[in-house]
């Protein structure tokens, strides 16, 4: 008996299962749930969620956390829409106009990432001040280049990237297999899990890992423009306070998955299903018509159950 | 391993195009409403005042609060539209993001209300619901000039500007100018005040007004939400009296909320243009009604509100949603 | 003979393993028990029993005369039975008063928790134990060897009349064990009886009064202490005949130096250390702790800085620091901290093993990692060290014994082939058996002409394994003896500060 909860609770597809469970237990009593338009709605939300959360992950396994993605989806979103629109924007109708606002804003998440990577792994500060003061910091200068205005008028070869279902899939598909393969296959990938799991050990080992927490805070700045590439494209309207609110989703579908807060555990597809298990969660509260307020206390409580399932985990493991 | 999540994500996309299509069991209509924000009293009155007005009507209400997230909001709607309502008013974040929102609707034949905030024009096709704000605080400031007119003297005035952005707030300054055009004899415009719609702004701005100009003696803020800061910084300037007393300061806003309610039941405010919440939720379900009918429906229905002042008070408190708001309190 | 406890034809099974097999033994009321056998020998599972983690299948056990059957480990310290582990069980942000009165804080007016009356029952207790501390101090502020008189203190406050030691030394400097015997000698001397576990069998001859020694889950012999010598203990509890506890040198040290330092300072810590390694050479360097011996090494290895003086590695000097560039220069360090430095607990074995020269494992462009190269370099390494074979290559390392641990860390040094191994202690909580395996080893890389040197408190081992031995005593090295001049009295009087040689 103990050896199967032990198998169902360590199995990497234990997310999974949790959240067939859930649909099959809600289903007859929310209306629509199943059903073809749904599950592309659920897809449509759950993709660019995916994508931060994967930076997150990257991030969480080297036992760090960066709270400054939303900042980072706000900035690039603002200054991608500024550097793209019709109207006065420095690409203004050149036909490269939509890749070279992709290139911008990815570089502009990479930039944040950077700085904060610089002052966690070279200045050795602590990840969830340094991050939370960027977030601060850079959705401030994200509502002041505006001073709060959204910008519209985005190219459609834009606009497409996060507006079309079937394109942001295949984007998300690409993104998901290559993280997916750095971390378990590629030499930086293993030495991730190996800083989150003893940075001091992996240092006298030879692990460059001041090299490994610095690229590991670009990545999740990367991804988190990626993000706001898709996210960007769903409202065709650049804006700075875009993804404000999601850093709970964002950690919470992480921690859901899996993967760990004090570093060394987390996987590409463990992130999937904490990230389909929250938007599963979330869609059919919609669906049932509750207020927004019973909603995020019913998420608070799923991410606090996930947490008590991890430690379980943990305890299984140990044992 | 990597076929794992390959696997995965096709199956969820197969799950998602190959599922049935789930019915509806309601007899009467149903209706989607999403919020931006329940954040202020405006936003809940209204929230209130559509729900009041699809209960009597027998109707179902759906509802989804975004707080701010415009990509949330289109996740709502999507939804709304997978549970087949027969009809969405909705309040955006602002007057472009929403675009994708409204053509969704539109692809899905459902007709879209916006309630109080307009679209920007586009080829998307959506029905709005606005106060007549150029007209609404035109009269409200006219009001307030025929009182000044009483004093027999020559006034200097402030006005708070809102968010230039938004057109409401554009709407009220306009309005407001074309109130004081020809009564220069009378007005003298000494202060404009922006405040982007930002309480700290607007207080230091009236503090900043009175410093330079202590005797201004005509204030017209284009929201009442602004009150509270015109209330401070004429009590530090000693300059707060009630009407009749000597030394008031003629006071007009517009929206009419629980504070401008109760400043003038206490004969501290003199007038405000009350947008009437109740009529524009009628209008807005009647707008989704109509359209299902096949009727054509103007782009921008008007809501002419009505100003209240000392002398309606009784009168028109039934109608004024801050006075109702401050009843429940 | 009094009996103070009597195991009495103890069972025990996990799942269809026996662990324990009919087990009876005495402990003799006011007397020191020492119970040693090897790792996996039934020690632990025989303790838990005791302090009531875990109940017998069969057997009793009769404390001073009445049945004991603890079925929670309060029982256990209700009857006067106190354990004083290994890992320590203090809170650390914690004062030693509050450590001592956790469970049983005195308290005024129902919840006031009654700080006077704390500190004057807490200063009793540390008096009995000889530490001379106030008991407001935290606990974070205390040494190794300060925190176990804590816990010793603990004990003596509910009145244990039996103190299980497990492994109390393994983490204590010479000076700080010889304050524990001293204290072990005084409630020895109160009537207090005790049971003491270790892996140090001199220091087990020396303390006990009686030896039981436990093999497979079987008793296999006991005894008074007199009547065993080392040899003869080891070869109980290894279960064979260990004629030689020290493997021979098949090949004598080359004389190309590996690893050359040269008047190498660091104020504070190390004062003109100059000295050659070999290749093929086992250096050892004795000294007690603080010595400053640790400290050389992670100088060597690049993790600590030095003001003056040159390293130089196969006849390359070492100008840069940090690890990476060391192992570059065919360099290995086996740190003495295994849990913090060496492994990372909660990741593979094969992770663990594979750290090291993972590097060397990658295809470009891509640097992805050639898992089949991989595994078969683990079987290999395996094969090399030994490693139990019952451990499964994707368990944490966390689930090995410490001796097995010990070997994961050395196999993933030798992965990377080095031509210059520094081992700090290496041999720390390792029972007898692993302890062998690792000399073996390295006796094994010595004659195939890596230069080894060995870092160890234990100056048996140094004697056994070098080739030639270094005595560093504040900072300083202070006596060089080659193999014919092994002596453990004149390494001992080198290993001393000047001031208390006179």
């Amino acid at each position: 008996m103990t050896q199967l909860l032990r198998r169902v609770l360590l199995s990497d597809y234990f997310v999974l299962g949790l959240s067939l469970l859930y649909v099959a237990a809600v289903a007859p009593f929310t209306p629509g749930f199943v059903s073809a338009e749904n599950f592309t709605n659920i897809l449509s939300a759950l993709l660019p969620l995916l994508v931060v959360a994967l930076g997150q992950t990257i991030v969480l396994i080297t036992g760090g956390i960066d709270l400054s993605v939303t900042a980072v989806i706000g900035l690039s979103s603002i200054v991608g829409a500024m550097a793209m629109n019709h109207e006065t924007g420095w690409l203004a109708q050149s036909p490269i106009a939509a890749p070279a606002g992709v290139m911008i804003m990815l570089l502009v998440g990479a930039s944040v990432g950077a700085l904060n990577g610089i002052a966690v792994a070279i200045a050795r500060m602590p990840a969830f001040m340094v991050t939370l003061a960027s977030m601060m910091g850079f959705s401030g200068l994200a509502v002041w280049l505006t001073h709060a205005k959204t910008i519209n008028a985005l190219p459609s070869g834009f606009t497409m990237l996060g507006g079309h279902t079937m394109i942001t899939l295949a984007i998300v598909l690409v993104v998901g297999i290559c993280v997916h393969v750095f971390l378990r296959r590629s030499l930086w990938g293993r030495w991730l899990y190996a800083v989150g799991h003893n940075s001091r050990a992996s240092h006298i080992s030879g692990v460059p890992v001041g090299g490994i927490t610095f690229f590991a805070y670009v990545a999740s700045g990367l991804l988190a423009a990626m993000a706001s590439v898709l996210y960007t494209g769903q409202t065709e309207t650049g804006s700075p306070v875009l993804g404000q609110n999601i850093l709970l989703d964002v950690i919470g579908a992480t921690v859901i998955g899996g993967t760990s807060l004090f570093g060394g555990k987390g996987k590409v597809v463990w992130t999937l299903f904490g990230v389909l298990f929250l938007k599963l969660v979330d869609n059919s509260l919609n669906l049932l018509n509750l207020s927004i307020f019973a909603i995020t206390i019913a998420k608070g409580a799923v991410i606090l159950l996930a947490a008590y399932l991890d430690s379980l985990r943990n305890r299984f493991v140990a044992a | 391993m990597k076929y794992k999540f390959i696997g995965i994500l096709i199956a969820l996309t197969m799950f998602a195009t190959g599922c049935g299509k789930s019915g509806k069991s309601k007899d009467g209509l149903t209706i989607g409403v999403a919020f931006e924000t329940l954040q202020t009293e405006y936003w809940v009155a209204g929230f209130d005042a559509i729900r009041t007005d699809l209960e009597k009507r027998g109707y179902t209400m759906l509802q989804a609060i975004s707080n701010g997230d415009p990509n949330r909001q289109l996740d709502q709607v999507k939804n709304f539209i997978t549970r087949k309502v027969d009809g969405i008013i909705l309040v955006p974040k602002d007057a472009k993001s929403c675009l994708p929102i409204i053509k969704a609707a539109n692809e899905a034949n459902i007709p879209i209300v916006l309630f109080n905030r307009p679209a920007d024009k586009s080829d998307a096709h959506s029905v709005a619901v606005v106060a007549d704000n150029f007209t609404l605080t035109r009269e409200t400031v006219s009001y307030l000039i025929d009182q000044a007119k009483k004093t027999g003297n020559k006034l200097q005035a402030a006005i708070l500007i809102g968010d230039l952005g938004d057109i409401n707030a554009v709407k009220r300054r306009d309005g407001f100018d074309a109130a004081i055009q020809g009564h220069e004899d009378l007005i003298d415009v000494v202060a404009r005040i922006p405040t982007e719609w930002n309480q700290e702004k607007a207080q230091a701005g009236v503090v900043n007004a009175l410093q330079a100009n202590p005797d201004i003696g005509f204030i017209f803020t284009s929201s009442d939400f602004l009150l509270p800061s015109i209330v401070s910084a004429l009590k530090s300037a000693g300059k707060y009296h009630k009407i009749g007393e000597p030394g008031h300061v003629l006071l007009g806003g517009f929206d009419g909320d629980a504070t401008a309610w109760k400043m003038l039941k206490d004969g501290y405010l003199d007038a405000t243009g009350v947008q009437d919440v109740y009529f524009e939720a009628a209008q807005s379900v009647q707008a989704i009604l109509d359209l299902r009918a096949g009727k054509t429906v103007p782009d921008l229905i008007l809501d002419p509100g009505f100003v209240i002042h000392q002398g309606n008070l009784d009168e028109k408190s039934k109608q004024m949603w801050g006075a109702q708001m401050a009843a429940k309190k | 003979m009094n009996a103070a406890l009597q195991f009495e034809g103890i069972d025990k099974s996990f799942g269809n393993v026996p662990v324990l097999r009919d087990v009876s033994f005495t402990v003799g009321a006011g007397r020191t028990l020492g119970l040693v056998g090897e790792n996996g020998a039934g020690k632990s599972t025989l303790m838990n029993i005791l302090g009531g983690n875990l109940r017998s299948d069969a057997g009793k056990m009769v404390l001073e005369d009445r049945p004991y059957e603890p079925a929670h480990p309060k029982d256990a310290s209700r009857a006067g039975v106190a354990f004083i582990h290994q890992e320590l069980n203090l809170f650390t942000n914690l004062s030693i008063a509050e450590n001592l009165f956790v469970t049983g804080l005195p308290r005024t007016a129902g919840f006031l928790i009654n700080r006077h009356s704390l500190h004057q029952r807490a200063a009793k207790l540390l008096e009995q134990v000889g530490l001379d501390l106030r008991p407001e101090t935290k606990v974070e502020n205390l040494s190794l060897g300060e925190r176990q008189l804590v816990e010793i203190a603990r004990a003596l406050s509910f009145d244990a009349r039996l103190i299980i030691f497990d492994e109390p030394t393994t983490s204590l400097s010479v000076r700080e064990t010889e304050v524990l015997f001293s204290l072990m000698a005084r409630l020895h001397d109160r009537g207090i009886s005790m049971i003491y576990i270790s892996h140090i069998l001199e220091h087990v001859r020396r303390r006990c009064d009686d030896i039981v020694i436990l093999r497979d889950g079987q008793v296999v012999g006991e005894g008074e202490a007199i009547e065993f010598s080392t040899a003869r203990l080891v070869s109980l509890m290894v279960g064979r005949e260990m004629n030689q506890l020290y493997p021979t040198r098949k090949k004598a040290a080359a004389s190309t130096p590996a690893l050359e330092v040269e008047r190498v300072n660091e104020p504070g810590i190390v004062r003109d250390i100059s000295f050659t390694l070999h290749h093929g050479e086992v250096l050892g360097i004795a000294g007690l702790m603080g010595a400053g011996r640790s400290e050389l090494a992670r100088i060597l290895f690049g993790l600590d800085r030095y003001s003056s003086g040159e390293i130089r590695a196969n006849g390359k000097p070492l100008i840069r620091s940090g690890p990476r560039q060391r192992i570059k220069h065919g360099m290995a360090f086996l740190t003495e901290d295994r849990r913090h430095e060496g492994l990372c607990l909660d990741a593979s074995i094969a992770d663990n093993l594979m750290l090291v020269a993972l590097r060397d494992y990658t295809r470009s462009p891509l640097r992805l990692v050639q898992s089949g190269r991989c595994r078969q370099s683990i079987d290999r390494l395996r094969e090399e060290v030994l490693l139990s074979p019952r451990a499964h290559d994707k368990q944490p390392a966390k689930t090995l014994s410490g001796g097995n641990q010990q070997k994961v860390v050395l196999a993933k040094w030798l992965l990377a082939r080095p031509s210059v191994l520094i081992l700090d202690e290496p041999t720390r909580g390792v029972d007898v058996g692993a302890k062998f395996e690792l000399y073996r080893i390295i006796l094994e890389l010595a004659d195939a002409g890596t230069a080894v040197l060995v870092i160890s408190s234990e100056i048996e081992e140094l004697t056994g394994i070098c080739d030639r031995i270094l005595v560093m005593s504040q900072g300083k090295v202070h006596a060089e003896l080659n193999r014919d001049k092994f002596d453990r009295e004149r390494l001992l009087a080198a290993a001393l500060p000047r001031e208390a040689r006179t």
